[in-house]
């Protein structure tokens, strides 16, 4: 799915023990955190100070979705404003493509948001004035390129979204879910790097917004794009985002693929947030698989070279079709043409079920 | 007794700056005399270039580009009603008058309130300044104007201008301030300089409240005018004034007629004006 060329393991965004504490008082309060360790309530109390994010660490890296998951006051709305610096953070670095953001005087700073980081808000932003393809080309409006360029850039963003038909018209005669999509065109017209997205599709209905998902990862996949992506909805984080971040009153409590997140909460926060979600598309064989020494000696008689055999990325939807497919209660996962594990019945039920992982492997 | 003599004191005190204003501000005040009445007579000199149904024609028609043709018809219509009334000069001046005081106020009106609604200190010195203005009885600037401008149109213009400009201020400052934060939001993430922020963002945004400070500051200016018929500003004020001394009932009920034409046809145009600037969509 990712564009060829592209190397993932460079860091876009380099984010680092970052703070942030608002209140008239904050830079006292940030010094008593520091020198003292306080508690949050303690700064509130001490201080009438809030944390909104507190020690903050994680990497944006090329061609990847990172979705930062958490509810409401959490801090992940500060924590996005930190990365372009619409907020300045209280301590901590931030360094965007190797270079620290707090240093850049205001004309790199403008120069940073407009080439390098595009971003799209929940509330859409679009001018209410200007048509759907002035609000498309908005970025590289202020940026002073020509008119004919900007509109010809700007068009094809609104194509890439699917709305290059509505290209005069006013965004009041734009649904929502279509109204965000010119808010994705005029953040992609100017071709950043990197794309924040602020809780773009917290405020469309469900079908809208699974089909805006599939559409918004299937583009930053296509473009190479990176996304920091904000959300307060785990299916969402879950289906969008290569990683996830877990956010809890300012802290980042977990960060893993979905994957990670569901079968190894980090603690009973993650672990309440991810009860009800279905694991079927989201664990793999490799983790619910039982070494092949362990299942001979429970099955000595079954020949593990004549089971069907699976890949170890095949996630459990898939692993009970093929079950479903054979005669046996178990399949062999083969990875490079060696039986690694098998998976049997009994795995696959602790699977879905979520049960403890030393359960599941026993390696 | 005692409060008597306070009173004189006052009173003598008020009398000798307003002496002392008129005595050394002469140059400025002839100056500002000579401003005020030669904008006065090149609006005037305009609006006597065409005769009266052709000023009839242009309000119909923009009356019905603005809003619809019954309305432009009878925009039209109302004010040859005017000239049929005999009153077609006075309806003029006036006009010239309230279109001269409300392009003075806006001159300083609309850059004071942009400037009021980025700096919160002058806002809060404006604030009690422009309370004091319009809670003022209107008579009250008259005498002082002419004492410094003398009687006549320039005492009128100056004190019309004066009661114009408040909602011109308040409503251009208000708007500034009103910019929604999500689009301040994304002015500064789409690397606006300060000087785009105000003219892409803030200035859109604050251009629905600045037209109706424009409709209300029009508005005070016509309520003005005809306060100032007493010091000799000429137009339909003075005739209303004048037949009141009289007791000519007609002609002053037919000049509160002409005038009350005058405000609804200027009113309903700028409102509707300032309707269509509230985002192109409708």
């Amino acid at each position: 799915m990712n564009a060829s060329n592209i190397d993932t393991n460079e860091v876009l965004v380099d984010c680092q023990s970052v703070w942030k504490v608002f209140g008239a008082n904050a830079p006292e309060a940030m010094k008593a955190v520091v020198e003292r360790s306080l508690t949050k309530k303690q700064v509130l109390q001490d201080y009438k100070c809030v944390v909104a994010v507190s020690d903050a660490s994680f990497q944006l890296r090329r061609g990847e979705i990172f979705c930062v998951m958490g509810l409401s006051g959490s801090g992940k709305s500060t924590l996005i404003r930190l990365l372009n610096r619409l907020i300045e953070p209280s301590i901590g670095k931030i360094i965007v493509k190797g270079k620290d953001i707090a240093k850049l005087n205001p004309a790199e700073l403008r120069k940073m948001r407009a080439r390098n980081m595009g971003m799209v808000f929940q509330s859409v932003a679009l001018l209410p004035h200007r048509t759907v393809l002035e609000n498309a080309a908005f970025g590289l409006e202020v940026q002073g390129i020509s008119k004919g360029e900007r509109n010809r850039t700007a068009l094809a963003a609104l194509e890439k979204v699917g709305l290059a038909d509505w290209v005069e018209r006013y965004p009041s005669d734009l649904s929502g879910g279509m109204q965000q999509r010119v808010g994705l065109a005029r953040a992609l017209a100017a071709d950043p790097e990197i794309i924040l997205m602020d809780e773009p599709f917290s405020a469309l209905d469900p079908l809208i917004r699974r089909q805006q998902q599939d559409e918004f990862r299937r583009l930053t996949k296509s473009l190479g794009k990176s996304s920091v992506f904000i959300t307060h909805d785990l299916d969402e984080a879950i289906r969008l985002g290569d990683r996830i971040a877990i956010m809890k009153d300012g802290v980042i409590v977990q960060i893993g693929t979905a994957e990670d997140i569901v079968a190894k909460p980090a603690d009973d926060y993650v672990a309440d947030f991810v009860a009800g979600i279905s694991r079927i598309h989201l664990v793999k064989a490799r983790s619910v698989m039982r070494p092949v020494d362990d299942f001979k000696r429970s099955q000595p008689q079954c020949d593990v070279n004549a089971l069907p055999q699976t890949s170890p990325d095949a996630d459990i939807g898939e692993l009970i079709d093929v079950t479903m497919q054979s005669d046996g209660n178990a399949l062999a996962v083969v990875e490079d043409g060696v039986v690694v594990g098998v998976v049997t019945v009994r795995g696959l039920l602790r699977g879905v079920a979520g049960m403890p992982a030393e359960e599941l492997v026993a390696a | 007794m005692d409060t008597a003599v306070i009173t004189d004191t006052f009173d003598s005190w008020t009398d000798s700056a307003l002496d002392w204003v008129s005595d050394n501000g002469e140059w400025l005040f002839s100056f500002l005399r000579t401003v005020l009445e030669g904008t006065y007579d090149g609006v005037l000199w305009l609006l006597h270039l065409a005769p009266s149904y052709v000023i009839g024609l242009i309000a119909a028609l923009l009356g019905w580009r603005l809003i619809n043709a019954a309305s432009g018809i009878l925009a039209g219509l109302s004010l040859i009603f005017c000239e049929v009334m005999g009153l077609w000069a006075e309806t003029m001046s006036t006009l010239a008058m309230v279109i001269t005081a409300t392009i003075l106020a806006l001159l300083v009106g609309l850059p004071l309130g942009i400037a009021a609604g980025f700096i919160r200190s002058l806002d809060r010195i404006l604030e009690p300044v422009l309370d004091l203005i319009q809670t003022l009885p209107p008579y009250i600037y008259l005498l002082p104007a002419i004492a410094l401008l003398g009687y006549g149109p320039a005492t009128a213009l100056a004190a019309t201008v004066i009661i114009a400009m408040p909602p011109a201020i308040r409503l251009t400052s208000l708007g500034i301030r009103m910019t929604p934060r999500e689009f301040i939001e994304l002015g500064q993430a789409s690397g606006l300089t300060p000087w785009q922020m105000f003219i892409k963002i803030r200035l859109p945004f604050a251009v629905p409240s600045m037209m109706a400070g424009i409709n209300q500051s029009l508005m005070m200016a016509f309520g003005m005018v005809v306060i100032a018929g007493i010091v000799g500003s000429g137009g339909l004020g003075q005739t209303i004034y004048e037949s009141l001394r009289t007791l000519d009932i007609a002609t002053s009920i037919n000049a509160a007629i002409a005038i009350v034409i005058l405000t609804m046809v200027l009113d309903r145009l700028t409102q509707s004006a300032a309707h269509r600037t509230e985002g192109g969509a409708e």
